[in-house]
């Protein structure tokens, strides 16, 4: 039997340097392309652009193009949904990043020296940075013409009489909570390379969770046939969501049709990454949450606003899965949620990991706390008392007919010595110090959701050299989809792991499989796969069924390297076997599309598509903290995840993803701190935009909750999202455990920490216990 | 840009008179410096002088009064390897522990740390609450100066054009049985100092006979308190004691609000932090 759990297909290549990312493309006699953008030098985030001047920058030594508006050929729009943002603005600029020329130059060392000479002249225009000023009469319009002015979205989910339920409930809580901007802050920042061959298709390698997709938003913007574009999706050196979109892709796409058949390269620094990539989005809720006198809640009232920045970009995405999950893994009869996205001259919020649920986590679980502490009850039973399990009808109405295992998320931290030891570790806290323990309920839907057909297609290829060899059409971002699909195909092939070869994604090659994103990855390319290689299986044992002169294919089986005949023990290696079949009978191809709920009872408004979800992913977090009383600095001690990831595949895999969810939340909880001043980014280079480091993120202990979502690839269902949305909520949680502070707006810095602290009660030292 | 590696002082000092020159320590303040002025269109330096090959930049020495005379271009990671120290500097030894990450303290010097003369700069608290003078080189010969004449403001020193920083004196500091130092970052490593403090204490008999104390991050430069230093004088180090003292430097602190912190915080803190002084 081959191993249950190898090490990932990618870690030996990652480990030693030699995997090749976009970053690595460098072909010979490539230029280098570079956006100018001038609004942050000039504070400028709002304005109209009254002339480009690039002479100075001509006069470069080896600038050999500078581009403008002017110079895009097609409609010079790109967006996701709503193609509302230019790939260089001609007229106006609307967020301090835009950019409104390209330059195109033979060396790094030029292309910088022509950006620093290129001038501008922008005249400011009042700008918009506020979301509820931005919807007040008479504020500035960030896109003129829009019959909803800067109010991108509303939507409202209604499910039974939340306004009657409030009255009536026994006790209400309630609460407003703000969750800030958040950078992707990944190692590898946005890139690629571009060359038109003269055949007339457009070649591409970019560091994209999108490949297929990008195909269309590059056509659309420049007017290309987006069949002529060939795109590769080499692995990622990060994605978390921001790689989700067009980022260098047209610009790219705009260089390569000015350099006479060049490759040109593209790859922001890291100073234009922060200003110019998409963020998550900030937002703003205000809560209510009724229940009985025992626990059992009864209604959920939410309205929520969401600052999507210059452009549209997924903004209504992102705040309709909010929405979906502004009420948590609970049952709740009544519920009201509503929620509007709005245009400011912000940064551009879009997809980030935990797509708006990172954002309704806090608060759902911080009125959790707050309602167990008002009705004297364990909060953990509290939650467990209205967990959702399977057949509950959630928040939007959707009956749960897949796997729902939050309780036993929840049993598994219950029984963790942190949790049961919890009041040892408050009591034991050292002079100056506060220790806490803290508990999230956090969940994450799978897929795109109604609307958006989530189809993955799988090709599989038997190589003449009696190799498989899987064709991957899902970006890896580091999430490890790509070694999972080697294994899922491993397993279903009766194959060594290590002897299934991956082509990674090429629009070229593999079929249409939708972005790397939404949980959705391995899910859904997996079962695709998981039927490709089933087919391909069969096929082998039927094609050698001729050779071996069976007249049945009873006896016949697949192992690894050969087929045998049981009965006669006879075998033949697959390389022999290849060489009797026609190359295209020795692949197979099968699709997927992920259920979709059917019967909805709520009523929901204003969504155009990816609502609601089916199928969820459930964890319980706990977060072991010291909080220093003479700083405010909050350190993570200990961090416990228990994950509801359908049946596990590998561990590895499983944990890295749990783990990685966790340290990502916890910069978000504590250390991120976007700052922005009338548009412009403050935290401009990770010195002033802190994620955590190795020193900041305790060791996290992963625990897998055993279950089984049947309609996933060999059980599993999608982990990657889940884990970013319990840190936040957990160490709120720790915080009114060690001193009973009640914590709305994140990030949880040290400065709001003392300031709470002060409030709360005067810093005084304690001798330890 | 041409680069030059001098290995002894008098080749250092010829290559500081090429036209446009520019000393480099660790670089991890320069280089980072040299990049956004390239970003930004601003001129460079058109040569860069090596000071990690002069042998006699480096190392711990003991000098004849017991003193430690620690060369300016030792690294950080060479100066917490180095035994004395650890011994006989703990509150510089703590500082430096907290200064960057590993590959920062790996090129980053001791006198690229001062010549900076950032307030945030983690070696500067201890060194001026221990004392410490600096020795300055040049063509013309050699002088010393106390470090706190010679920072003069952010950024600002007193080293004349020619003349090098090549090593740092820390008188002994045997007889103080306190020696404290603690940096208030916004996260565990790869942080700027928001506030800092070393102190060093001697008591008599369990009451404070001298006190010297110095804040990073709070001023233009590491300030120091005389009157909380004399109001501890005669003090058991007790909360009571020490709460008062804070609010002495509450009152008297004059910080500024930036990207990491406020005013309000860093005022705060700073009186706060003494009380990680007392004798519980």
């Amino acid at each position: 039997m081959p191993r249950l759990s190898p090490p990932r297909a990618d870690a030996l290549s990652k480990a030693t340097g030699a995997e090749r990312y976009a970053f690595d493309v460098l072909p010979e006699g490539c230029l280098h392309a570079g956006a100018y953008r001038p609004g942050a030098a000039l504070g400028v985030a709002h304005g109209r652009v009254r002339g480009v001047d690039a002479s100075a920058a001509l006069a470069v030594p080896g600038v050999l193009r500078v581009l403008t508006a002017a110079d895009v050929p097609g409609p010079n729009l790109h967006g996701i949904m709503h193609k509302d943002q230019p790939v260089l603005c001609g007229e106006v600029i609307r967020h301090a990043g835009d950019p409104v020329a390209l330059l195109l130059a033979e060396t790094p060392e030029a292309l910088r020296a022509g950006l620093a000479a290129m001038r501008a002249d922008i005249e400011p225009l009042p700008g918009v940075f506020d979301p509820e000023a931005a919807l007040k009469r008479g504020a500035p319009l960030v896109h003129q013409g829009r019959k909803d002015g800067n109010l991108l979205l509303r939507a409202v989910i209604e499910k039974g009489k939340a306004k009657a339920a409030l009255k009536a409930a026994a006790v209400v809580v309630r609460g407003e909570f703000s969750t800030p901007v958040q950078e992707h802050a990944f190692l590898e920042t946005q890139c690629g390379v571009a060359q038109m061959l003269p055949d007339g298709i457009l070649h591409m390698t970019l560091s994209t969770q999108s490949p297929f997709r990008d195909r269309f938003e590059i056509g659309g913007a420049l007017g290309l046939d987006p069949f002529k574009i060939r795109i590769r999706a080499p692995h990622l050196g990060g994605g978390f969501g921001g790689k989700d979109g067009a980022t260098v892709q047209c610009l790219l796409g705009l260089a390569a049709l000015n350099t006479g058949g060049k490759p040109v390269r593209m790859a922001w620094d890291r100073e234009e990454s922060i200003l110019a990539g998409f963020k998550r989005h900030a937002v703003r809720l205000r809560c209510a949450l009724g229940a009985e006198a025992d626990g059992t809640l009864t209604v959920f009232d939410c309205r929520m606003l969401f600052d999507t920045g210059a452009y549209a970009h997924l903004g209504g995405e992102v705040m309709e899965l909010s929405m979906e999950h502004a009420s948590g893994p609970y049952r709740v009869p009544h519920v009201r949620v509503e929620g509007r996205c709005v245009y400011t001259n912000n940064p551009i919020a879009g997809a980030f990991r935990g797509f708006g649920v990172a954002q309704a986590s806090p608060a759902f679980e911080g009125l959790m706390d707050e309602l167990a502490a008002k009705l004297g009850l364990d909060p953990l039973a509290l939650r467990r008392k209205n967990a959702l399990t399977r057949g509950d009808e959630n928040c939007s109405g959707v009956r749960l007919t897949g796997s729902t295992d939050l309780c036993a998320c929840l049993d598994a931290v219950a029984g963790h010595p942190f949790w049961t030891g919890r009041e040892d570790w408050r009591k034991s806290a050292p002079p100056f110090t506060r220790r806490g323990v803290g508990l999230a309920a956090v969940f994450n839907g799978m897929g795109y959701g109604r609307g958006l057909p989530d189809m993955a297609i799988a090709k599989v290829e038997l190589t003449e050299a009696g190799e498989f060899l899987v064709y991957n059409a899902v970006a890896d971002m580091g999430q490890g989809n790509a070694s999972a699909f080697a294994l899922l195909a491993a397993q279903e092939l009766n194959q060594e792991a290590a002897s299934v070869g991956l082509v990674m994604p090429d629009t070229e090659r593999c079929h249409p499989s939708g972005s790397s994103s939404a949980g959705r990855s391995t899910y859904t390319f997996g079962n695709a796969l998981v039927r490709a290689c089933a087919a391909l299986r069969h096929k082998l044992i039927s094609r050698a069924a001729m050779p071996f002169l069976c007249d049945t294919l009873d006896g016949l089986e697949l192992e690894p390297g050969r087929v045998v005949h049981r009965p006669t023990g006879r075998a033949m290696p697959l390389s022999v076997l290849a060489r009797f079949l026609p190359h295209d009978d020795r692949i197979c191809v099968a699709e997927f599309l992920m259920p979709v709920a059917q019967d909805i009872s709520g009523s929901a408004r204003g969504f155009m598509i990816g609502f609601p979800h089916l199928l969820f992913a459930y964890a319980a977090h706990l977060a072991r903290i010291e909080l220093d009383e003479l700083t405010g600095r909050v350190r993570v001690c200990d961090y416990v995840c228990a994950t509801d990831g359908g049946r596990v595949l590998t561990r590895q895999g499983f944990d890295q993803q749990a783990q990685g969810g966790a340290a990502q939340g916890i910069g978000f909880a504590l250390f991120e701190d976007f700052r922005l001043d009338q548009g412009r980014t403050l935290t401009s280079d990770l010195t002033r935009y802190l994620i955590p480091t190795a020193l900041d993120v305790p060791d996290t202990v992963s625990l897998a909750v055993d279950g089984c979502e049947d309609s996933g690839p060999h059980g599993l269902k999608g982990v990657g999202e889940v884990g970013l949305n319990g840190p936040a909520p957990a160490i709120a949680s720790a915080l009114r455990h060690c001193a009973g502070l009640r914590l709305r707006q994140l990030p949880f810095t040290p400065e709001r920490l003392l300031k709470a602290l002060s409030k709360a009660r005067p810093a005084k030292a304690r001798r330890s216990a | 840009m041409k680069v030059l590696t001098p290995r002894e002082l008098p080749e250092l000092f010829a290559a500081l008179e090429t036209p446009g020159a520019h000393m480099l320590a660790g670089g991890t303040d320069l280089l980072v410096r040299l990049r956004a002025a390239e970003r930004e269109g601003r001129a460079l330096p058109q040569a860069l002088v090596r000071l990690d090959g002069v042998a006699v930049l480096r190392g711990i020495v003991r000098e004849a009064d017991g003193s430690l005379r620690l060369g300016a271009a030792a690294t950080h990671a060479e100066l917490l390897a180095h035994p004395l120290l650890r011994q006989e500097l703990p509150e510089l030894a703590a500082a430096l522990c907290e200064l960057g990450s590993p590959p920062i303290r790996n090129m980053g010097t001791l006198g690229g740390n001062i010549c900076t003369a950032s307030p945030a700069g983690d070696s500067l608290p201890p060194l001026m609450a221990l004392g410490a003078e600096v020795e300055l080189a040049s063509l013309a010969g050699t002088r010393r100066m106390a470090l706190s004449d010679f920072i003069t403001g952010p950024g600002r020193t007193s080293l004349k054009p020619g003349e090098v920083l090549t090593a740092v004196i820390a008188p002994p500091a045997r007889n103080f049985q306190v020696r404290h130092f603690e940096k208030v970052g916004r996260r565990g490593a790869l942080a700027v100092a928001v506030v800092s403090l070393a102190a060093l204490v001697r008591l008599e008999r369990g009451r404070v006979a001298e006190a010297r104390l110095a804040w990073g991050s709070v001023g233009p430069t590491v300030w120091r308190c005389p009157e909380a230093e004399a109001a501890l004088m005669g003090q058991r180090l007790t909360l009571t004691a020490l709460g008062r003292v804070g609010a002495i430097v509450r009152e008297n602190v004059r910080p500024i609000d930036d990207i990491r912190a406020s005013a309000d915080y860093r005022r705060q803190v700073a009186g706060n932090l003494l009380l990680r002084l007392a004798v519980l």
